[in-house]
């Protein structure tokens, strides 16, 4: 009977469709439920704001502000779509064809918005907020953004904002660094992002078909980062960056006794925000200008010291006493050394050290290094800090070079000359030094014979910070070394024929060193460096300038900024 | 009675599932829904009490409205989903193909149920290929090329199928059903290019379900997901949010197993099945018991409509085979295919109640 046939078949095709139910709700049920789940839960992600970089009186230097983004969701009309667009192009004054190219390149999904337009003034975030009765497709956006309120100032300290890169998001991965991070280059914003960075938050919303809200189902809040307080001082900064301008150089200011910087300048310097913004044609500018604005010239940029290593030699011959301190040596302006002729800049007669520190004759030290040699001066320019970094809080620091016997047969092939000891006596030959190491070792002198570790960073979210890294070495010089040679550098400056004697007409009485470095190509770099109060110094300076002609021209550059501290009383007498 | 009672207990769990998917809107649907199976109700008692063999003498009448009523449809139907399958007729919308169905059995039984003066069997298994095919066909053909060019693929192929199972129902020789069968198979290439766009890309979602999960195949894609999700107890009344957040389309009406089964899971899915079976077996043992050649294909043929609607579409909710235009019987939202539902049940409880009677 056919029928019974079919009423058998019934009973097959039933439980065929009873096993299918089995196998999809019960066998494959958990992979169907994260399917809903996941069709029905959207993430947003809300960001926290990175931690504020202050300056050591809390003032900010770097903040946050709110940007505002302009997306439209494109699931309307064209022709709804199309008027949407002209009206954003009315508020925001761009020809409608650039938002429409930005539609069409961007388009994914009618439910995905689409970013037409971002960092718009909050006028124009309003007006387009405005429209959204009209036009529901219409989302501002408003995001945190790095805010400079001083623009260039204190650039290279700061370090700017970037998308991570692969180099480190290979080292930071461990550390819960994701691609697309926005991560610090250089300065603070880099060697303290793991404080500064903020911790993303967000919002679980359930959704419709259609992407619509419909309830929130989780919040984490986001956590902000760290604020950091810098031992900067923010008037002293501006200070310095007003006068440096224009100039290749760097000056930095700080103070003695602890290694806290004061004032960082770097010049030519750069424009952080330009990197949040991404525009490419200004950042090609930067990263192919010949004079390098990214270099933060005080501690990665190394130069000849010129004059100011004579310092180290006279602390060198004194401690080691090689040299008496009643022993005078003639200066006739040249002198034999082998078969090479050495000249001094100038012809000074009998002088004594201190007389020779205030002229910076270069006869008495080619004198006084060939009394010690060169190993002697090498040791002692590695004592005194030179050829390693100094262990500042910021990356890349330089180490610098001090050549020595021993590196020349290594690596030049050729035995080391008397020569090689007068050049290196009067901080030539092939001894390269950064600017913060100078001021270092002019701290020493400043603060009786402590090798302090210079630092940035006072306090990071409100915990002054004590780790063993600022350590302080004493190096134990002998007090009458140390008299003698302030003395001479006071001497720089009063002595009518010392050359910093430019500076000897300010209120407050200052102790330095000029320094003039040849260089293979260009004229001469231009050092000082020195000290002031004299009796009780609060404050170490070493300017710099970059092929500046002299130490004359970098004196008178220190005399316009101390100047220019007490007239904004910043120095107390 | 026991025909009844199941099919009052499906057509409630069906408006309570429409609730649970339409609630939120502004038209309450599932009210209609019970006046829909209300009117049900009435018309299987009406048929309950109407004596089937009077169909005989109206079969020619019932085919020349039906085909009239189908052609209303495709010059002033209204279209709605891209499709024009809807006659407006006072305050509803009449799906005249829904009716096809039924009247189609109704003819199809009249004509194979011809008596032999000799016999007392079917003259129908003695027909030659003539009369046992050709000619039925053409009399079917006709509203299902009505049908297919509203276009509801869906329905025109359902005929086509009911076609096939009254011939195996009427002792047609099995030699001419598969001549009929290889044909349609053979001639299918062909149709290809008179099917619709739409209708091309669900059947090669079909048969590549990932093809395009955000086109053709999202449908069929949220469908499994909706049932999946169910898993053995079910995600609760009112709280599956396939379709509750409407993910899934046509949820109260084609769809409305995904919704069912992602609410009410494995447990609730199972028992539905086995109450359609039981409808359905009990329309099987009537048309076995009956002696009488009318009511026996016609009994048969209920069932067998009925049987292979619910089967196709538990199965393309589930991707088992391709999705078309089919309400799920007694269950999904619509007062056409609720009413003729059970006017063809009521006029199968009268063959029995007409079969107690000799």
């Amino acid at each position: 009977m056919r029928i019974k046939f079919v009423r058998i078949s019934v009973i097959f095709i039933f439980l065929f469709l009873g096993s299918n139910l089995l196998y999809l709700e019960i066998f494959r049920g958990r992979e169907f439920r994260h399917k809903s789940f996941k069709n029905r839960i959207r993430l947003l992600p809300q960001e926290g704001c990175r931690g504020k970089i202050l300056d050591r009186n809390n003032h900010p230097i770097v903040d946050n502000e709110l940007s505002y983004d302009v997306f439209i969701l494109p699931q309307d009309s064209s022709a709804q779509t199309q008027k949407l667009l002209q009206e954003i192009s009315r508020v925001l004054q761009r020809p409608i064809q650039d938002l429409n190219i930005a539609l069409k390149s961007q388009f994914v999904a009618p439910f995905a918005p689409i970013l037409l337009v971002n960092d718009i003034e909050i006028r124009q975030a309003i007006m387009l907020e405005e429209l959204k009765t009209d036009f529901p497709g219409i989302i501002v956006q408003t995001r945190v953004k790095r805010h400079y309120p001083f623009g260039r100032l204190a650039s290279h300290l700061i370090g700017y904002l970037g998308e991570i890169d692969p180099w480190r998001l290979k080292k930071l991965a461990d550390y819960g660094y994701k691609s697309k991070d926005i991560v610090g280059f250089s300065g603070i914003e880099e060697k303290y992002d793991y404080y500064l960075r903020q911790e993303e938050g967000g919002l679980s919303i359930e959704v419709d078909h259609r992407g619509r809200f419909v309830r929130v189902v989780g919040y984490r809040p986001p956590k902000n980062g760290k604020d950091i307080q810098l031992t900067i001082d923010l008037r002293l900064q501006k200070i310095v960056e007003e006068i440096m301008r224009d100039r290749i150089g760097s000056v930095i200011i700080m103070e003695p006794g602890q290694g806290e910087i004061l004032a960082m300048a770097s010049f030519p310097n750069f424009n952080p925000a330009i990197f949040i913004k991404k525009s490419n044609s200004l950042l090609k500018d930067i990263l192919h200008h010949p004079e390098a604005p990214l270099l933060n010239r005080a501690i990665s940029g190394t130069y000849p010291a010129g004059s100011i290593f004579k310092l180290v030699v006279a602390i060198a011959a004194l401690e080691t006493e090689k040299l008496d301190l009643k022993r005078r040596f003639f200066c006739s302006g040249k002198m034999q050394i082998g078969k090479q002729e050495f000249s001094c800049w100038d012809v000074h007669n009998d002088e004594n050290l201190q007389e020779a520190i205030s002229h910076s004759c270069n006869i008495f030290f080619y004198h006084t290094g060939l009394l010690l040699g060169g190993q002697l001066i090498h040791d002692w320019g590695l004592q005194l800090g030179f050829y390693k970094p100094t262990g500042i809080d910021l990356p890349y620091e330089a180490s610098g070079f001090v050549p020595s016997p021993l590196w020349r047969s290594l690596f030049r092939l050729r035995n080391w000359s008397a020569g090689d000891t007068a050049n290196l006596s009067i901080g030539q030959a092939e001894l390269l030094v950064t600017p913060l190491q100078v001021c270092r070792m002019m701290a020493i002198l400043a603060n009786q014979g402590k090798l302090v570790t210079p630092h940035v960073v006072k306090s990071i979210a409100g915990k002054e910070i004590l780790w063993p890294e600022k350590r302080i070495i004493g190096i134990h010089l002998k007090k009458k070394t140390l008299d003698y040679l302030r003395q001479g550098l006071r001497r720089v400056v009063m002595d009518k024929d010392g050359t910093a004697h430019n500076l000897s007409s300010l209120s407050v009485s200052v102790a330095g060193k000029t320094g003039t470095a040849q260089v293979a190509a260009g004229a001469p770099h231009g050092w000082f460096a020195g000290f002031f109060p004299y009796k009780d110094p609060k404050f170490v300076l070493c300017v710099f300038l970059e092929h500046g002609g002299s130490g004359y021209a970098a004196s008178s550059l220190a005399k316009q900024i101390i100047e220019k501290m007490l007239q904004e009383g910043l120095i107390e007498s | 009675m026991k025909i009844l009672m199941i099919a009052i207990l499906i057509g409630i769990i069906g408006i309570m599932s429409i609730y649970s998917s339409t609630y939120q809107n502004q038209i309450r649907l599932w009210r209609m829904q019970i006046i829909w199976l209300f009117l049900g109700i009435v018309s299987f008692l009406f048929f309950l009490h109407y004596d089937y063999r009077r169909f005989w003498d109206i079969t020619y009448f019932l085919y020349v409205a039906v085909i009239i009523l189908l052609w209303l449809v495709l010059i002033l139907g209204s279209v709605r989903l891209g499709a024009q399958r809807w006659l407006r007729v006072a305050w509803f919308n009449l799906q005249p193909s829904e009716l096809a169905k039924l009247i189609i059995v109704i003819f199809l039984s009249r004509y194979f149920s011809k008596k032999s003066a000799l016999d007392i069997g079917l003259l129908s298994s003695k027909f030659g290929i003539l009369r046992a095919i050709v000619i039925p066909f053409l009399f079917v053909a006709f509203p299902v090329g009505l049908i297919i060019e509203q276009p509801d693929l869906g329905s025109g192929v359902i005929m086509i199928v009911i076609f096939l199972g009254m011939l195996y129902l009427a002792d047609i020789r099995l030699k001419y059903i598969f001549i009929f069968l290889f044909l349609i198979i053979f001639s299918l290439p062909f149709c290809w290019h008179f099917l619709r766009d739409y209708q091309k890309a669900r059947l090669m979602v079909f048969l590549n379900p990932n093809a395009d999960p955000l086109g053709a195949g999202y449908t069929l894609l949220q469908s499994k997901i909706a049932i999946g999700s169910g898993g053995f107890w079910g995600r609760g009344w009112l709280l599956g949010t396939q379709s509750q957040l409407r993910f899934l389309p046509e949820s109260h009406t084609d769809f409305i197993f995904a919704t069912f089964a992602e609410e009410r899971g494995l447990l609730g899915s199972v028992a539905l099945l086995i109450l359609y079976y039981f409808l359905i077996r009990e329309g099987l043992l009537i048309a076995q018991r009956t002696q009488e050649q009318f009511g026996r294909l016609l009994a048969g043929g209920i069932s067998f409509m009925l049987g292979i609607q619910v089967s196709i579409n538990i199965a393309m909710t589930m991707g088992l085979v391709p999705i078309v235009g089919l309400p799920l019987p007694l269950f999904s939202y619509g007062g056409s295919s609720m009413v003729v539902t059970f006017i063809a049940l009521g006029i199968l409880a009268n063959i029995e109640k007409r079969r107690a009677v000799f």
